[in-house]
């Protein structure tokens, strides 16, 4: 009789524990879980992004519905009419025209909070940092106060009378460009500080002692070092200006149709979903084979975390 | 010599770039104060106008308490699976994880627009209806690599031989967690969380293709004002944001340094 309650007693301590112990366990591999943060990747993108791609063979019937049949009308469309793919080459031309000017401007800037060692530098750091946190509509919306007929550069050209009609600055290309560089410039400027920053300054002084010029100490030592940090600034600022939508719609001109604004009117405005997600995709596997070509140059991960300093 | 007078072409250059890109905020904010219909720059008079047209407009208030609510459920939910998933990696050996860590950080590669699309039409073919949630999934998405990246690199710093002696000591992995893990890594979460908030707040590209009448977001009524040219009180709007944007993150450092102090 007590044997066996015991025997129970036992059973029981021992299945409380096993369950407790699993409990914790569980509780613990969720915590220790790489699976959530992919699960939700999963689900909210890359499954989206593989129904873009059925999509894109499908038709749009008429209004808002969709005729769900095999078909390569999309891809046809795209590649007999010229309009779109010039839409893609000019996207991919700004992009490329702004980072050529991102790069050298950041880095100079990049360069100068890195090197200067001064009670100000943190300020310096902090008014780079502060443009991540306001709101690009907001950075963008602000050139239109600059650059507008009764903006502060026109207002001030007419005031010194060296115009005496506005100059159109608002709604062009040069406007555009102005804004998506002033806006990406953050981007270039922080990689290359954090790279500059932790260059050793002994290491330039010794190549100007064994009789380095500036510029060759620069190139050969500064320049490799910062190599990393140039590279996370160029992968942002390519894929931010050739996908961009906010500078073209509210700075740039009738001409500045970039692809990002093309594919929201094509699904927004036409309505014809299959089309924009035939464009979508075309435009993705750009921007893939760009990241391709750039893997086999820099690493994608260091890059990427390059961003989050 | 010839140092210096780089140096000195080097300053100019930032100077020119720091006040390209200070010189338009500060130019919105002396606007939302100046009373006329069209702002001329520099106003005439300053007054408070605007900002009592703004405050009595529904439709600024509405999408203000929207963005307000998606950035810190965004925040929130940034901060829970960023950690967890930061854990995860940094913690687990498994295979492939090389390429897992690139699927996590694709929402940083793959364009806005492209995001808001495919999102659209994968919720609307799976029947869930356009709501706020749709907003607060996504924006946790687009905001989850950054928040990732953040934890997963304090982990990196992370000296487990303190893990190992509280578990020594008879604590189980849950309470190690709780008393030693969680604290050191705190400040690392809130910055992360900080970081979703902002993200969040900010995100115009994909977001407009997720609101509908009652979910208009803060940045999308600033871009549809600024189309159509536009009332003044959006100086206002913009102004404040551009208050909160800049004292929410300086307030989370502050605590950010306490928490750090308070460790050692």
């Amino acid at each position: 009789m007590s044997s066996t309650n015991l025997n129970r007693d036992s059973i029981q301590d021992a299945f409380l524990a096993t369950k407790t112990r699993l409990m914790e366990n569980r509780r613990v591999r969720f915590l220790l879980s790489p699976g959530l943060g992919l699960v939700w990747t999963l689900v909210f993108l890359l499954i989206p992004l593989t129904i873009i791609v059925a999509f894109s063979f499908f038709r749009s019937g008429d209004g808002t519905t969709i005729i769900y049949e095999l078909t390569f009308e999309n891809y046809l469309r795209f590649i007999d009419g010229t309009v779109y793919q010039r839409i893609i080459v000019r996207s991919f031309g700004i992009g490329v025209l702004t980072t050529l000017i991102v790069l050298p401007l950041g880095y100079t800037l990049g360069y100068f909070i890195g090197r200067s060692k001064s009670k100000w530098t943190p300020i310096l750091l902090g008014l780079v940092v502060v443009q991540f946190w306001v709101p690009l509509v907001i950075r963008t919306y602000a050139w239109i106060t600059i650059l507008g007929r009764e903006g502060v550069v026109n207002n001030f050209l007419m005031w010194t009378g060296l115009v005496a009609e506005p100059l159109q600055l608002l709604y062009t290309t040069h406007g555009m460009l102005l804004g998506l560089i002033v806006s990406i410039l953050p981007f270039m400027v922080l990689p290359v500080y954090a790279s500059v920053s932790t260059i050793d300054e002994e290491i330039i002084q010794a190549a100007k002692t064994m009789g380095a010029s500036d510029i060759r100490a620069f190139v050969e030592v500064t320049l490799p070092l910062t190599w990393p940090g140039v590279v996370s600034g160029i992968l942002f600022t390519f894929i931010l200006s050739a996908g961009a939508f906010i500078a073209p719609e509210l700075l740039g001109g009738s001409s500045d149709r970039l692809i990002a604004p093309v594919i929201a009117t094509v699904f927004m405005q036409d309505f014809n979903w299959p089309f924009a997600a035939a464009l979508s995709l075309i435009y993705v596997l750009l921007i893939g084979l760009v990241l391709y070509l750039f893997t086999r140059k820099a690493d994608l991960e260091e890059a990427l975390e390059g961003a989050s300093l | 010599m010839k140092s210096e007078w780089n140096w000195r072409a080097i300053k100019g250059m930032s100077l020119l770039i720091y006040l390209s890109m200070l010189i338009p905020l500060a130019v919105i904010v002396i606007n939302s104060f100046n009373p006329q219909r069209i702002a001329g720059f520099p106003p005439e008079s300053l007054s408070l106008h605007w900002y009592g047209e703004f405050f009595n407009n529904e439709l600024f208030i509405d999408a203000v308490v929207v963005s307000i609510k998606v950035g810190i459920a965004s925040a929130l939910l940034c901060g829970a699976i960023g950690t967890v998933t930061a854990m995860g990696f940094v913690r687990k050996q498994f295979p492939i994880k090389n390429a897992l860590v690139i699927v996590l950080l694709t929402p940083m590669l793959v364009p806005p627009v492209i995001i808001g699309v495919a999102a659209t039409v994968f919720f609307v073919e799976i029947g869930w209806n356009r709501s706020i949630w749709w907003i607060v999934v996504m924006h946790t998405l687009i905001a989850l690599p950054y928040a990732f990246l953040i934890v997963r690199s304090r982990l990196f710093l992370f000296n487990t031989t303190l893990e190992d002696a509280a578990m020594t000591l008879g604590a189980d992995r849950l309470t190690t967690f709780r008393e030693v893990t969680f604290p050191i890594i705190s400040p690392a979460i809130l910055t992360a969380m900080v970081l979703a908030f902002v993200i969040s707040f900010g995100e115009f590209t994909a977001t407009q293709f997720w609101v509908h009448r009652e979910t208009t977001t803060v940045p999308i009524v600033i871009y549809s004002m600024a189309r159509t040219l536009i009332t003044p009180e959006v100086n206002v709007l913009a102004t404040l944001v551009l208050v909160v944007t800049i004292v929410v993150p300086l307030v989370a450092l502050v605590i950010q340094q306490r928490l750090s102090v308070n460790r050692t």
